[in-house]
Parts: C-alpha cells; structure tokens; sequence
C-alpha cells in the first residue's frame, strides 16, 4: 500500500497514527474554534459555513474560482513550508523563509519587466526568471550558513537579522528608488512584468496558474532529494545527530560544514519560488509594501505536515484553504484573521501529539487487539 | 539642544528602545536554561501588549494594565508548559503555536472590544511625564543624565536582569534551574523535581516576555497596534542567543541593537552632502547589519545549555 509505505519510514508502533495524530489534531482544533466563536456571542454554525463553503474544499456555487483561490494561495504556502522542513531535517532552525520569499519576489519581479529579457518566448523567459529568483533566494539562504559554519553564528539570529535587511533594502530602496516605475506611468512599486513573464493559465476563468504545478514538483523533488539521494541521507544524518554535535556524519567522512551551507541554499530557493508565484502570477510587479507572513506560516505547515513533504503539500493545501475562506468569514461578523486562530490551535494540538497518541491509543486500539 | 542633553536623551531612546528586547531576552534565558526553548516570546509579548492596553482602559491606569499583561503571561506560560514539560510536546511546535495564535486571536479581540481594526484607543501608560520616574538632580550630568527620566519598566528590566544574575549563579536555586536545563536526569538523581523546576522557569519567563510586550504598548506608545510586537520578541531571541544564555549578556546584546537603532536615527537626521545619497533603506537595514558584525569580529560560538529543546520525560 502506497500509504503504508510513505508512512511507514518511522519507527511507529501503528503506521497510521502519523496520518491520524495532524487529522485528530485538525478535528481539535476546529472543535475549539467553535467554543472560541460561541464565548465571542457568534454564531460557530455560520461562521464554519461561511469559512469551508467558500474555501475551496467542498462544492459550493463558485466552487471553481474558490477552488482556484485555494491552490493558487497553497503554492506559497508549501514553498515556505518546504523550505523551513528542508533546514530542519538537517538539524537547522531557519526563520529565513520571510526574507527569502521576499528576495525571490523582488528578483522575479526585476527579470520579469527588464528590458532585455522582455521579447523572450514565455517558457525561456519564465526558466531564466527562476533560475535567477532560486538563486539570489539560495544566496540569501546560504548567507547563514556560511556564517554559521564559518563563524559559528547561530541561524537563528542570522536569518532574523537577513528577514529584516532583505525586508528594508527590497522596501526601502529598491522598491523606492532604482526599481521604481516611472512617475509618468502612475503605478507605485516596480512597473509590471512584461506578457511573457506571467504564468500561464491552466484554468480559464480563473487565476490558477502553473504555480501550483511547479510546488507539487518541488514537493516530489523534495523528497527524492531527501530520501533518495546521498545528499538527502547525509542532511538527515546531521538532523539525526544534532544533540551529538553531528559527530557521527562528521566521522563518516561528511563535509557538514559544507552540507550546511548546501542545505540552506536549496531551502533558501525553494522559499524564493512562493516569491516568485506571488509576483509571476498574481500581482505581476513588486507592490511598495508587501504583504508578508508567508514565511512564519511556513514554519505552522511544514508542523502540521510533520516536516515531511508529502505532509506539508496536504498541509499547505488546508491553510490555502483556510485563507481563500477567510474573506467570507467577516459575514458573520467575525475578522478575517479567525482561520489563523484555527492554524495556530492545529499546531498547539500537533504540539499536544503525545496526548493525541495516548487518547486514541486508549479508544481504539485495545478493542482492536481484543477482536484480532 | 546642547551636546549634554542630546547625549542623554540619546541614551534614554537608547534604554527605552532596548527594554522590550531585554526582557524578551531575559524571558528566554529563564525559560531556555531549565531547557526549554521559546520561540513564543513574539506571540506572547503580543498577547500583553494588548491584555495590559485593556486593563488600562477598563481601569483608568496603568498598574492594573500591568496585572492583566502579568495574568496573561501566566496564562500561556501555563499553556507552553502544559504542552512542553506535562506532555514533553515538541517545544518549537508549541512556541509557534502560540505566535500563530496571537496574531488571529488579538485582532479578533481588537475588533470584538475596540471594534477597530489594527490599533486602540489611546490609555494612560507608563511613558506620560506624570508616571516617568524623576531624578532631577542627575538631570545635567553627562551620561547618569540619561537615568533621570525612564518609565518604571525600564528600571525594572535594569533591576530584573541584575536579579536574574544573582539568582541563576549566586543561589542554590538557580543552580538547580540550571542544571535541569544541563541534564535533567543527572538533576533528578540529585532528588530535584525536574518537572516543577520547568514549570517555573516557563512561567517565568512567560511573564518576563510580556513585561517586554507591555514596554511596548504601556512604556513606549500609549496604545497597542496590531503589529506589535513587530519582530521584537524574534530580535530578543537573538539577543539572549548572543548574550550567550547569561542575563547579562542579553543586556549588552539589547544595548547594543537598541544603541544601532538610535544611531541609526541620528545618522539619518545628521546626513549631509554625499551620506543625503545614501537610501533610506541602508539606515534603516544598518541595526541588522551592525548585529551581524558585531557577531563576527567578537563573539565566538554560543552553546546554549546541553538539555536546551529536549523533551524531558520521567523514566
């Protein structure tokens, strides 16, 4: 079974429960919500209506443009979420995603409108666009790791600190000053991409673009990288071995000072490809202030999907949805930042998955045991 | 103004800059030395920042502010505790559940008790003149000048990080807390209840970050806006990571962004012919930068305490 097999990588007693522990979790959550809604003086029924009947998971009268929405804002979110799982299954904490996107955006953005570039056939274009954006983003990701590794700064502090220079160099400067659009045009932020920049519609009606496509390949890139390649076992084995110091990779002959600045420039370009989406395919140039957090909620996906990339796709997919609801949501009187309520209380019961284990443990699997 | 009161008044932005970030710091260390990460400083600083704006605007003054942001502390360093040391729940899970949660669960408040969307109204706080703490006659002193007039938060992230000092190294306690976060095993052959000892250092912590987020809200501006804490708890996790894990190191680490930032500002004031060219940006991207190196040309490699992160579970 494909299931049992994708799963049954860890050390589990039932391999399901991986699968269970996020689905429990999710129930939870939503569980809470409802009492959150109901203490409020709302109505929870309306509310959840409103939120999934226009989220883009259940048939409803716009289901095809709800359903467009949804994956079209999934793509960010799994590109953030990969790139924070990708560091962390090689023992690195990297908050750097934010940054990353960002750097990805602004990068995407300056190839897409510059003149020379601008009379490519679209799929030349587009290659050369992301080749550029994944490596300015792997750049800015390897910045720590370089100086993790060659001075020993914790990444932690260095991605933080690159989040914010990323954030005002691109905000304050670039945005601002170089690449600004011409006054006389009358568009503030950066001029809009040329025609052959933007992704190609795969849905006519809607926005969805091949953004989606190209997560879901990364999504299986991903995975192969980790699970199939030397590279991928040697990044796992200092994930493994991060509370020893990584002494057993580094006595088997891996460079891991190398491998940490490897590690986080593929993290650091799989952020830049949600950057990329963002301004290829839905608000085609950089705008003067950028509507950020697709970073940090990458950290809450790739919980949710329990660092693994087939968890985060299913992950990202759900808070996609989550936020395509979230607009509807404000018909009910309720703000539109409730579904964050809603991831955050999803992570808190990911974070509670001993007691998940033991609640379901003790429900179900000793009627199981008794009938075998 | 005269070189005197520019250097002090620069040095009081200094302090009240450095504040928020140094009891973040030192709401991580407290929490990171009984070994348990928490990376929830943003969200909890959040979470006092708005509940010390409401005590203060039901009540009409900022000390009962101050007991709300001191409840809610309690309430989410339970919460991360709960998660964490009760069910030994993975601790950077939690913590970004907690920052996830602030931000939908504040500006749901916002808008159910201010109804407004992204700040509210203004409340008596500790930053007005009446509330600031005089000391007149150090006023025209260079430097001790700068002490003559701070909000009583200020002085008291001052007096908490000396405190923290003296208890972490100087007591037996202390001594305790550090080595359930060293090697919680090796403590609890020694007879020292591993479990409780956690649950302080968290709610400790906890209320260290939210006095952090009340500088903000109550000591600095005189309301909450919704984008508070604005990185603010992420950069006093840096700062407590540079500080090595010792109180007083997260103070120099706090002093020294805060000191970035003010320069920063008075470079952009002071710029004249060729730095008038120099973008806005790099000003204001400097701090960062400046923290960077400072980073690379004097501090060697942080090691954070042994158990730090690992879930500790009873044999």
């Amino acid at each position: 079974m494909i299931l049992k097999k994708l799963f049954s990588r860890r050390k589990e007693e039932y391999w399901w429960m991986t699968i269970a522990v996020p689905l429990v979790a999710i129930l939870l959550a939503l569980i809470t919500g409802v009492i959150f809604i109901k203490a409020t003086g709302r109505s929870p029924l309306k509310a959840y209506k409103l939120l999934f009947g226009s989220s883009g998971l259940f048939p409803s009268p716009y289901w095809k443009n709800h359903f467009a929405e949804m994956l079209l804002s999934s793509s960010m979110f799994i590109s953030t979420g990969l790139a924070f799982s990708i560091a962390f299954k090689g023992g690195l904490f990297s908050i750097g995603a934010e940054g990353q996107f960002i750097v990805g955006g602004i990068v995407a953005a300056y190839f897409g409108y510059a003149e020379p570039f601008a009379g490519l056939p679209t799929i030349l274009h587009l290659i050369i666009i992301f080749i550029m954006a994944m490596a300015a983003g792997g750049i800015w990701g390897a910045i720590a790791g370089w100086l993790k590794t060659k001075k020993g700064i914790h990444e932690v502090i260095t991605t933080i600190m690159l989040n914010w220079i990323a954030l005002y160099l691109i905000e304050d400067w670039l945005v601002t000053g170089p690449m600004k659009a011409n006054i006389s045009t009358g568009i503030s932020g950066t001029p809009y991409i040329s025609a052959t920049a933007k992704l190609p519609n795969i849905l006519p009606g809607t926005r969805l673009n091949i953004s989606f496509i190209i997560i879901a390949a990364a999504v299986f890139f991903t995975w192969f990288l980790l699970y199939r390649t030397t590279i991928g076992f040697e990044i796992r084995a200092m994930g493994y071995t991060l509370v020893f110091g990584m002494e057993a990779p580094k006595a088997s002959g891996v460079n891991v000072n190398r491998r940490i600045i490897q590690t986080m420039f593929i993290s650091g370009a799989v952020a830049s490809l949600g950057g990329s989406f963002i301004v290829l395919g839905i608000l085609f140039q950089y705008p003067p202030v950028f509507e950020g957090g697709y970073g940090f909620d990458g950290i809450a996906v790739a919980l949710i999907g329990q660092n693994e990339p087939v968890g985060i796709f299913l992950a990202g997919i759900l808070i996609g949805a989550l936020r395509t609801g979230a607009t509807s949501v404000q018909l009910a009187h309720i703000p539109k930042t409730f579904p964050s309520i809603i991831e955050g209380l999803i992570v808190a019961f990911i974070a509670l998955q001993e007691l998940i284990r033991y609640l379901i443990m003790k429900l179900i699997v000793p009627k199981r045991s008794k009938s075998d | 103004m005269d070189n005197t009161s520019l250097l002090n008044s620069s040095l009081t932005q200094t302090m009240d800059y450095a504040a928020p970030i140094l009891f973040a710091a030192l709401g991580g260390v407290m929490s990171e030395n009984a070994g348990v990460f928490n990376i929830a400083l943003e969200g909890i600083m959040r979470f006092a920042a708005f509940f010390g704006v409401w005590g203060a605007y039901i009540s009409g003054t900022p000390w009962i502010g101050l007991l709300w942001g001191i409840g809610i502390g309690i309430v989410i360093g339970s919460l991360h505790a709960y998660i964490t040391v009760k069910w030994a729940g993975d601790q950077i899970v939690s913590g970004v559940a907690i920052n996830v949660m602030s931000m939908g669960i504040i500006t749901y408040l916002l808008e159910l008790i201010f109804k407004t969307t992204g700040y509210s109204p203004p409340v008596p706080y500790f930053g007005s003149s009446v509330n600031r703490i005089h000391i007149v006659f150090i006023e025209n002193i260079p430097f001790l000048g700068a002490f003559s007039n701070l909000t009583i938060l200020v002085w008291f992230a001052i007096i908490l990080t000396v405190l923290m000092h003296f208890m972490l190294y100087r007591t037996v306690f202390g001594l305790r807390i550090r080595s359930v976060g060293e090697n919680p095993y090796a403590a609890e052959t020694l007879g020292i209840n591993v479990v409780r000892i956690k649950w302080f250092a968290v709610i400790m912590g906890s209320i260290f970050a939210a006095f952090g987020g009340m500088a903000l809200s109550l000591g600095t501006l005189s309301s909450f806006t919704n984008a508070m804490a604005n990185g603010k708890g992420f950069i006093g996790l840096a700062a407590m990571i540079f500080g090595k894990w010792t109180p007083f190191g997260a103070m120099a680490a706090s002093l020294l962004f805060a000191s970035a930032q003010v320069i920063q500002l008075l470079l952009q004031v002071a710029a004249s012919g060729f730095a008038k060219l120099i973008p806005l940006g790099f000003y204001l991207a400097l701090p960062y930068i400046l923290t960077i190196g400072a980073l690379i040309g004097v501090v060697g490699r942080a090691v954070p305490p042994a158990a730090d992160g690992e879930p500790y579970k009873k044999e």
